[in-house]
């Protein structure tokens, strides 16, 4: 039942440890990338595109467009080899923009 | 043969409809729905300045529940578990958002506006109305709505004022909960033009190696192909119990589960999980696959088969049934002898 043992673990099922510092963003590991294109089509937000890659196995890989990035997961659930990552998006500040404050928990009635 | 639908005074070129929500949050996409012949786009919810937290989304909010990633789109059963938000703008770049969508788009758009009290829901609906948006939809019932508002306590008066102040057509979305039909009821008789059955049900999921709910921590909105078989009901029940259109949606994945909509009663059907997973395509293989039946049984237009299925609708009394199995037979004596 080890989390990591599992084939597909897809998406991790917790926001990232950074979270409450930094918006996470999703990241392509271009060396795992095996260029199948599910990702961009899959992201609503217009940023994955499939970049060149001259010295790529595949001589393509999948690339975030940080700008359009929403931090959805999405396309974790997209990638068949786990080529994603989260890293925090340091040009949003350092403070969540909405932390949890009382007209948040009033959704939670 | 044609897929061409009449909807609250609006002529469709299909009765799909993209609904609420990640598709059809930006500009772009109306072009991509439009391509695909969607008959409408209903736009991503506007929450009032009281929900301004529902403008900032948490990360991550999407995850795809016994989904197998390597047969992507080739899943039959999944869940698309999402913490989905409002509009990520302000209600100014809202209406500007809609006048875009209008100015561009050949395809009728649908407004939708979230608020708590009648006065506001009536001014952005209003709002809505003047951005040019061909109707407006009431999105009471979303998964991530305060919980203190209730039917009968805040929306039948929102319903009420939006209603009398506005020319376009109002649809009203409801929740898909044990009052559907008694809620639709309530919606015609407030004098919405439509309703949209249902919104998606609140779940949520336990990540057990670290023994608290994934993601963010709270309940998401929970939808997928088995979703369907419930809002059919419910589609079924309403049908029979008010005469305005209805709005089918939930668990569409392919022409055959329109057909289905149809079938029990809905004018149009709006899909959105099968556009996330499967692509802007599947508008149109949704399209071809409903002509495909419509030619196959020789019907020219979907009003021929619109509630067809209702009509053998069959009532627990009226059920054919015959005495249940003999009482007397083998599987009825305990035989201590059989038993290890």
């Amino acid at each position: 039942m080890d989390n990591k043992q599992a084939k597909y673990p897809g998406l991790h099922p917790l926001p990232p440890a950074f979270v409450t510092d930094f918006p996470p963003v999703a990241v392509v590991v271009e060396e795992r990338c095996i260029a199948c294109d599910r990702c961009p089509p899959l992201c609503f937000f217009d940023a994955i595109v499939m970049e060149h890659r001259a010295a790529h196995k595949y001589e393509r890989t999948a690339v975030v467009v940080t700008e359009n990035c929403t931090g959805c997961g999405l396309c974790f659930e997209a990638c068949p080899v786990d080529a994603f990552v989260w890293a925090p998006d340091k040009t949003l500040g350092a403070r969540p923009s909405k932390a949890m404050g009382e007209s948040e928990r009033d959704l939670s009635a | 043969m044609s897929l061409t639908t009449s909807f609250v005074g609006l002529t469709l070129q299909s009765p799909v409809i993209v609904a609420s929500g990640p598709a059809s949050h930006d500009v772009n996409q109306i072009r991509l729905a439009q391509e695909q012949k969607a008959g409408a786009v209903v736009l991503k919810t506007a929450c009032s300045d009281k929900y301004i937290h529902m403008r900032s989304w948490p990360r991550p909010r999407y995850k795809l529940l016994d989904w197998d990633k390597q047969i992507a789109g080739r899943s039959k059963a999944f869940s698309l578990y999402a913490y989905e938000q409002g509009y990520s703008g302000t209600l100014e770049d809202y209406w500007q958002f809609i006048r875009v969508c209008k100015e561009h788009a050949s395809i009728p758009i649908i407004g939708s506006i979230f608020a708590d009290e009648a006065h506001e829901w009536q001014e952005m609906a209003v709002k809505v109305e003047q951005s040019s948006a061909d109707a407006v939809e009431l999105d009471i019932s979303s998964p991530h709505r305060p919980g203190s508002l209730g039917f009968e306590t805040t929306f039948v008066a929102a319903i009420k004022a939006v209603v009398v102040a506005v020319k376009i057509p109002v649809l009203v979305k409801l929740s898909p909960g044990p009052d559907v039909v008694q809620q639709s009821v309530s919606a015609q008789e407030c004098g919405a033009k439509a309703v949209t059955l249902c919104n998606r049900l609140r779940g949520v999921d336990v990540d057990i190696e670290n023994q608290r709910p994934i993601l963010h921590g709270y309940f998401g909105g929970i939808g997928g192909p088995w979703a369907k078989y419930y809002t059919f009901r419910h589609v079924a029940e309403a049908a029979q119990a008010i005469s305005i259109p209805i709005s089918g949606t939930g668990g569409t994945m392919s022409g055959e589960d329109v057909i289905k909509y149809i079938m029990l009663g809905a004018t149009t059907v709006q899909i959105l999980s099968v556009i996330m997973i499967n692509g802007w395509e599947s508008i149109g293989r949704i399209n071809g696959e409903i002509e495909q039946y419509m030619k196959r049984k020789g019907i020219s237009s979907l009003d021929q088969i619109r509630g067809k299925a209702l009509e053998s609708i069959t009532y627990p009394d009226e059920i054919i049934r015959w005495s249940g199995e003999s009482k007397k037979g083998p599987r009825n004596t305990w035989n201590d002898d059989k038993i290890g």
